[in-house]
């Protein structure tokens, strides 16, 4: 066996013992999920085999938090209000980016530098602020809520900025010369080009709202708004946490972002890390 | 603040267009972020009295929770533990994964997604899974502890363990994600810096100290910054998991601010806590930019 054979052997190992720390929880939660609900806490302990593979295979606990607890709705809502920011959200800061990289006017600087200061800020850090100013104007408690403050958003205008300032500008005047407006241009040029960050600002909006706690836990509070996130710590908080519920909503309100995540992860990590390294 | 490009890129001058295209992510931005956080530092020099009247008393809020308030102290300090021990942790683990996974060799793409999958994974189901892990008697940690002889340990039920626990699953989490930008910034390395230096006679420990490191400045910068504010902020694993407890140990700021609005209902607390937090990101990134900016060479 030649040197790089046995380094990649021990690479190998040393890469697959750090794996099993993700593999057996990730494993463990899944296999708890399908088991029947009482047999859980039969099999917690001692350590066995059985452990990770349930003798029954169930669908039970999956059935049980659409049926008797609602998951649907929250992951509806969850949707919706993913959806909508994204919706919005794509359009109002694609067209800001498109502004700050092509357009200049009286203020673009100042605007630039405040929006900076947005993406400096960490949203967690306003919620409480946030939520007085929602409350002043009066919509705590509605879907506006929990889209709203997340349509605009800084780090996403930033992106696009970077991104449209690869556009060569002669492509914009041809258009401009032909008399087409910019609104037309945008659409029809400008977008169409951009398809890479626009993947990459719709699966970074999508996980943003989708795995937001903080915010619809205080922006909302009847049941009909809440969002995945809320219903599934909501489990864990309750006297008697039935953990087969606990997991089986802990995995279906995990699935949507990591098929989107699988779908799009070639996109979205390279939108990240070019973006990050300028 | 990032550099900009003033390049010579020609840009257009068009005043009503601009303005148009920029306007509606703006108002949103400066009515639910900008706008939000001036009225929130105005809050904080408030204070509501019984009556509901609010009076102006200046930094009496701040100058009574440093002087007067043992559990904003007590939460301060946590707090700031918590951040010296998560943020170096992230991008020292980060960093080794990605020298690691930097081989080329053909599992490394496997490794690579398997590591980053938890950041796919909302910080609250992140919480949860642990929390269930590290249950004292069910969980599945113990239950290994057990199988091999091992003491079971108290974890989230230690006022020892449990800040230590959140440290876990965080750096669980979040690890991968960071590891990605290492990995972006190692390829960029040509791999002739490295042969000019094995022709020096460089060793391996040399080349990466010399070397990589330097050369990585740029990213280990952007990622100390956004980490540290990000962790400043932790509130899901405490909600979730210790409500602040045991006996204070995890009360980390962003929790005992959410706390005082909602359980105590004392907005001006609560403010004056979110804005010091506020304040200690904005420095802590001027300084760490600072400090990343100047030593930079290529």
């Amino acid at each position: 066996m030649n040197k790089k054979t046995k380094l990649s052997i021990v690479l190998f190992i040393i890469l697959m013992v750090i794996g099993l720390l993700y593999i057996i929880p990730l494993m463990w939660i899944l296999a708890s999920s399908l088991r029947p609900a009482g047999s859980l806490y039969e099999y917690a302990n001692p350590l066995t085999l059985r452990t990770f593979f349930p003798e029954k295979l169930t669908l039970e606990n999956f059935i049980h938090i659409f049926t008797e607890e609602q998951f649907g709705v929250a992951l509806g809502n969850s949707l919706l209000v993913a959806f909508a920011a994204i919706l919005l959200g794509v359009v109002v800061n694609s067209m800001a980016g498109f502004s700050l990289a092509k357009f200049e006017f009286p203020g673009n600087k100042l605007i630039f530098g405040l929006i900076l200061i947005t993406f400096m800020v960490p949203f967690e850090s306003i919620v409480i602020p946030l939520f007085l100013q929602v409350r002043r104007m009066g919509f705590i408690n509605t879907y506006a809520a929990l889209i709203l403050p997340a349509v605009g958003n800084g780090l996403g205008i930033f992106m696009f900025k970077q991104f449209f300032e690869e556009i060569p500008d002669e492509l914009l005047e041809a258009a401009r010369v032909e008399g087409a407006s910019w609104f037309k241009i945008f659409c029809q040029l400008v977008i169409p080009l951009s398809l890479p960050a626009v993947v990459t600002v719709i699966v970074m909006m999508f996980l943003f709202q989708w795995n937001a706690l903080f915010w619809p836990l205080v922006a909302t509070h009847s049941s009909k708004y809440e969002v995945v996130q809320v219903a599934i710590a909501a489990h864990r908080m309750t006297e008697e946490t039935h953990w087969a519920s606990l997991f089986s909503s802990a995995i279906a309100g995990s699935l949507p972002p990591m098929l989107l995540f699988f779908a799009l992860q070639k996109y979205y990590v390279q939108g990240i890390t070019r973006t990050g390294i300028k | 603040m990032p550099l900009r490009l003033t390049g010579d890129e020609k840009m257009f001058r068009e005043t009503k267009s601009g303005l148009a295209f920029v306007l509606p992510a703006f108002a949103l931005l400066l009515t639910f972020k900008l706008w939000p956080i001036g009225v929130s530092i105005v809050e904080s020099l408030m204070h509501t009295g019984i009556t509901g009247t609010r009076t102006f008393v200046g930094l009496e809020n701040y100058a009574y929770l440093f002087k007067a308030d043992p559990v904003f102290w007590s939460s301060f300090k946590i707090t700031l533990v918590y951040s010296l021990i998560i943020n170096p942790l992230i991008v020292l683990i980060a960093l080794g994964l990605a020298l690691l996974l930097n081989t080329g060799m053909k599992f490394v793409k496997f490794f690579r997604t398997l590591y980053f999958l938890p950041s796919a994974i909302s910080y609250a189901v992140v919480a949860v899974i642990w929390g269930v892990i590290f249950d004292p008697y069910y969980g599945l940690a113990n239950s290994f502890l057990r199988f091999f002889n091992l003491k079971p340990q108290p974890y989230f039920s230690s006022p020892n363990q449990a800040l230590l626990c959140i440290v876990f699953l965080v750096l669980w989490r979040s690890v991968g994600y960071w590891m990605m930008f290492y990995l972006a910034g190692l390829q960029g390395i040509s791999e002739e810096i490295y042969e000019a230096a094995s022709i020096d006679g460089a060793g391996r420990m040399q080349k990466l100290w010399r070397i990589t490191i330097p050369l990585l400045k740029r990213t280990t910068a952007f990622i100390l910054i956004s980490n540290t504010a990000f962790n400043f902020l932790t509130f899901a694993p405490v909600y979730i998991l210790t409500n602040g407890g045991p006996q204070g140990s995890t009360n980390l700021l962003m929790y005992e601010s959410f706390k005082s609005a909602f359980v105590n209902l004392d907005m001006g607390r609560a403010s004056a806590i979110s804005t010091i937090l506020l304040l200690i990101i904005f420095l802590i990134s001027m300084i760490e930019l600072k400090l990343t900016k100047t030593s930079f060479e290529y």
